[in-house]
């Protein structure tokens, strides 16, 4: 006995604008809907620990600016791992450029910050963050665009290195960034003139605004001018970038090195905002991980990734929060997370492909 | 499937007790999304005949193929096997039935021998596979078709004509009564087309029911005993007898006016040296590529080469257009040395280059058309696509684009509307007014409408006194349309005529490395 219908994935012609927007939603709600499955099986009810969730996120008037504060670095690492994958290149070491980028800049802050003042701190704080971030990936740069190496195995795998050399400085006695005469180890804050206030009383710093302006410049960047019509010519065929005589193997290196950099730049807003030091927590906050997931998200639309960095943040501190007022495990923020990235990857299969169920026919008319 | 086959009482063949067509699709319509790919199609062939299904890319040929094959079912429809409903939900049903497809794109595992390939899928091998049986088998399968083949040989070392051979091979050896060829020809030289038609006749002399899937007219009519002419899903003609169709006939069927592929060889001055190529030798991977080509290309003159592909052509197109820098020798064009200067500069000395791949080198296929007009221009670094717009919009309209507007997206585009794009944006210049076109295979694929217009343009190029080099491996393309032709293998020329009085044997010979002036050219 045969199945009554089946399936049939039939290739689309071409993708409705709708689905654009519908697909991410629908991902988003489609992970809530498992994280409620969880939330049963555990004993905790799921419409409360939602409906506190969002109070904290979003409603309350510090649960929006702890987001958008959270939201800052987010955006930061996205739009790195962004302008990357935009360009088939996949820099999954964000997390280790963003660590790179604020050791630089707690350098920075340690070593220049007693003698500058803030308006020029600030600037070279997070110049020289981006370089470190630069730096790091120099090497997966060069010989992914000389040899063809695996840019995700490279980046990962440094990223693990750069983890350990954060622990260094800050474990080992006598380290230059480690504070000293405390009962746990910790970094030393940087000097004042090194770091941002935030609005009032709030954990927003004005880093959110130059972020989203960032943001909004990449777009233009790729969008607009010649340097992404050779991203886009060479991401999509690299062999009429040959024919039309642009440089793939240039293009390919800078555009992994502005990657890095933004990642970097991730790690010093850390320093110049909320952070401010060298803090051994935050290995546990995959700052550059979550970057991957909301780029995902956004389709490596900078311009969306304003959007879904702060929708994401807000699952953060929402998480954050739970568990101190409700004792949830902050962990079902992460597995959010995680549901959402896969539910945003599989998604792309219904922008590709309608999918129709076919009644079988026993016998044709 | 349902075994349950209706006799069909309202057949409308076969009057008067007839024996019953060896396979028959009546009323055949097939929707895809947007399309109507076949409307109402009825097509029959017998036992021993080679039935050609005519029409132009899109005409719904394949699609009708598929359905016989059990590749697509039909929306509404029904198909007959000697006068029984029989119906084909997959090609392994067409299998059962004795049908099989020879794709144009071959499904073949390189790494295999052809003795295993050609018993791959089927499904009475045993979990052992004894190599001297199954290499029996094959052959004589083969041999008794008059299609000597080793079993042995490895199919990735095979020619593209040996490894069709393969695939009908394949057919046969799966039980096939009735094969369909897609587009058969289109991969093979004119010796190997030759060969190919012996096996026709040789499987049909044998009983065998050919459907053969074509658009090149000359074939058609050699061939076939039958011929159904499609255009827009519809059959728009039938002509029956062997040798009774014209190609000019079968051409208005196909198009639906009349259609003249050879444009007169108009009398034209020729000028001065455009293209000058001395002693260009190129070794890649430590194979010798090109060997020692010397030629020169004047303005207002249109230079065929022609060659079995893989001889050397894409590279010799890649080294005049400065994307690869030869061995040894030099290349200028308009007087300026080229060699070693990227193609940045050898467009600035007036070079304009259609490459063999429409989409993907000649084309970006995500980007618009009028992004794609900038590929080969100069760019400021915000990129001003606004001022574009307006010469965006007349080309489309003087090149008669098929699209939407400057907008539209190359990917979307037939391949006979993105060949006209990327002719207009090589011939529009873009750094300098355009001195040298470089066109490879420039019609290959494309309707009988499209061939006609890329013709006319590069006929129009020529006249308006611009030096164009023709690389084609269709050698009638190349015959009627240039002024000199010559011949490339293995990397040399081995061969020089002019175009006028050029003979198709004597060039088809060369072609194959037969020539006799073949020793002086390389080596």
């Amino acid at each position: 006995m045969r199945a009554p219908f089946r399936l049939v994935f039939e290739q689309r012609s071409e993708t409705p604008k709708y689905l654009a927007a519908v697909v991410p939603i629908a991902s988003v709600v489609a992970a809530l809907f498992i994280g409620v499955i969880f939330l049963f099986a555990t004993g905790y009810s799921p419409w409360e620990t939602y409906s506190n969730m969002f109070q904290d996120g979003f409603a309350s008037s510090t649960g929006i600016t702890d987001t958008l504060g959270m939201s800052t670095v987010l955006i930061c690492t996205a739009v790195a791992a962004a302008f990357a994958f935009q360009m088939n290149l996949y820099n999954i070491g964000g997390e280790g450029q963003l660590y790179m980028g604020m050791l630089a800049s707690t350098w920075a802050g340690l070593a220049l910050g007693p003698h500058l003042p803030t308006f020029v701190m600030i600037p070279v704080v997070m110049i020289i963050g981006a370089l470190a971030g630069a730096l790091w990936i120099l090497i997966p740069a060069y010989v992914r665009s000389r040899l063809g190496t695996s840019e995700i195995v490279t980046t990962l795998l440094l990223t693990y290195v750069a983890a350990n050399f954060i622990n260094h400085y800050i474990y080992t006695s006598g380290s230059y960034f480690r504070a000293p005469n405390t009962m746990f180890p910790q970094g030393r804050l940087v000097a004042d003139s090194a770091r941002l206030d935030p609005f009032g009383t709030t954990n927003l710093y004005p880093t959110f605004f130059f972020v989203v302006l960032l943001a909004l410049f990449l777009y233009w960047l790729v969008k607009k001018t010649e340097y992404g019509y050779k991203i886009q010519v060479i991401s999509d065929s690299p062999r009429a970038a040959k024919y039309a005589g642009i440089n793939a193997n240039r293009t390919t290196l800078s555009v992994m090195l502005i990657s890095g950099a933004l990642a970097g730049l991730g790690g010093a807003m850390l320093i110049v905002g909320p952070v401010g030091r060298l803090d051994p927590g935050i290995t546990a906050l995959g700052y550059g991980y979550a970057g991957i997931v909301i780029a995902a998200l956004a389709r490596n639309n900078f311009s969306a990734i304003i959007v879904s960095g702060i929708l994401f943040a807000g699952l953060r501190t929402g998480g954050e929060k739970l568990q101190i007022s409700t004792d949830t495990p902050i962990h079902i923020g992460v597995m959010l997370q995680g549901a959402i990235l896969l539910f945003a990857l599989g998604g792309e299969a219904f922008r590709r492909y309608r999918i129709k169920t076919i009644r079988t026919k026993v016998v044709a008319q | 499937m349902s075994s349950t086959s209706h006799e069909v009482a309202q057949g409308p063949h076969h009057s008067g007790g007839a024996a019953p067509s060896a396979l028959s699709a009546h009323s055949i319509v097939k929707r895809f999304p947007g399309v109507l790919a076949n409307d109402n199609v009825n097509f029959d062939i017998n036992a021993g005949e080679v039935h050609t299904l005519l029409g132009e890319n899109g005409a719904g040929k394949s699609t009708l193929a598929a359905m016989l094959c059990g590749l697509y079912q039909p929306d509404s429809g029904y198909i007959l096997r000697n006068g029984e409903r029989i119906s084909l939900p997959s090609p392994r049903a067409g299998l059962q039935h004795g049908i099989a497809m020879v794709h144009q794109h071959f499904k073949l595992v390189e790494r295999f021998s052809v003795a295993e390939n050609v018993v791959l899928g089927s499904r009475d091998l045993n979990f052992r596979i004894d190599r001297n049986t199954i290499d029996e088998k094959v052959a004589a399968v083969a041999e008794s078709y008059g299609l000597p083949i080793d079993p042995t040989a490895v199919v990735g070392e095979l020619s593209v004509g040996q490894r069709q051979r393969v695939e009908i091979v394949k057919a046969l050896y799966q039980g096939a009564e009735i094969l369909l060829l897609d587009e058969p020809t289109a991969v093979l030289v004119p010796a190997e087309v030759e060969k190919l038609f012996e096996n026709v006749r040789a499987m049909t002399a044998a009983g065998k029911s050919i459907v053969f899937i074509s658009h090149k007219l000359g074939e058609v009519v050699e061939i076939s005993d039958r011929v159904t002419v499609l255009r827009n899903g519809q059959v728009t003609g039938h002509v029956t007898g062997k040798g009774s169709a014209n190609t000019k006939e079968l051409a208005k069927l196909m198009v639906g006016r009349d259609i003249d592929l050879a444009p007169q060889r108009a009398s034209h001055p020729i000028g001065h040296e455009i293209l000058q190529i001395r002693d260009v030798s190129l070794t890649l991977n430590g194979v010798d590529v090109l060997s020692n080509i010397s030629f020169n290309v004047h303005a207002g003159e249109m230079v065929g080469i022609a060659g079995v592909a893989g001889n050397g052509q894409r590279e010799l197109a890649d080294t005049i257009a400065g994307l690869i820098s030869p061995t040894s020798g030099s290349v200028s064009i308009g007087g300026a040395m080229s060699t070693d200067k990227g193609p940045i500069h050898a467009r600035e000395l007036g070079l304009a280059y259609v490459p063999e791949d429409r989409l993907g080198v000649g084309l970006v296929p995500s980007m618009s058309i009028l992004d794609n007009l900038l590929l080969t221009r100069d760019r400021d670094f915000v990129v001003d696509r606004a001022s574009l717009q307006p010469e965006a919009s007349r080309l489309i309209d003087q090149y008669e684009i098929k699209a939407n507007g400057p907008e539209h997206v190359a990917r979307k585009l037939s391949g006979g509307n993105a060949q006209k794009v990327l002719l207009a944006r090589e011939l529009s210049g873009g750094r300098t007014a355009t001195k040298l076109l470089v066109v490879c295979s420039p019609t290959r694929g494309l309707d009988v409408g499209a061939i006609e217009t890329v013709r006319r343009v590069l006929d129009d190029a020529r006249s308006a006194g611009q030096a164009i080099l023709l690389i084609s491996e269709d050698l009638d393309e190349i015959l009627s349309l240039s002024d000199r032709v010559f011949v490339i293998y293995r990397g040399a020329i081995v061969h020089e005529t002019p175009g006028e009085t050029a003979d198709l044997a004597t060039v088809g010979a060369a072609m194959a490395g037969l020539s006799s002036t073949t020793s002086e050219g390389h080596n």
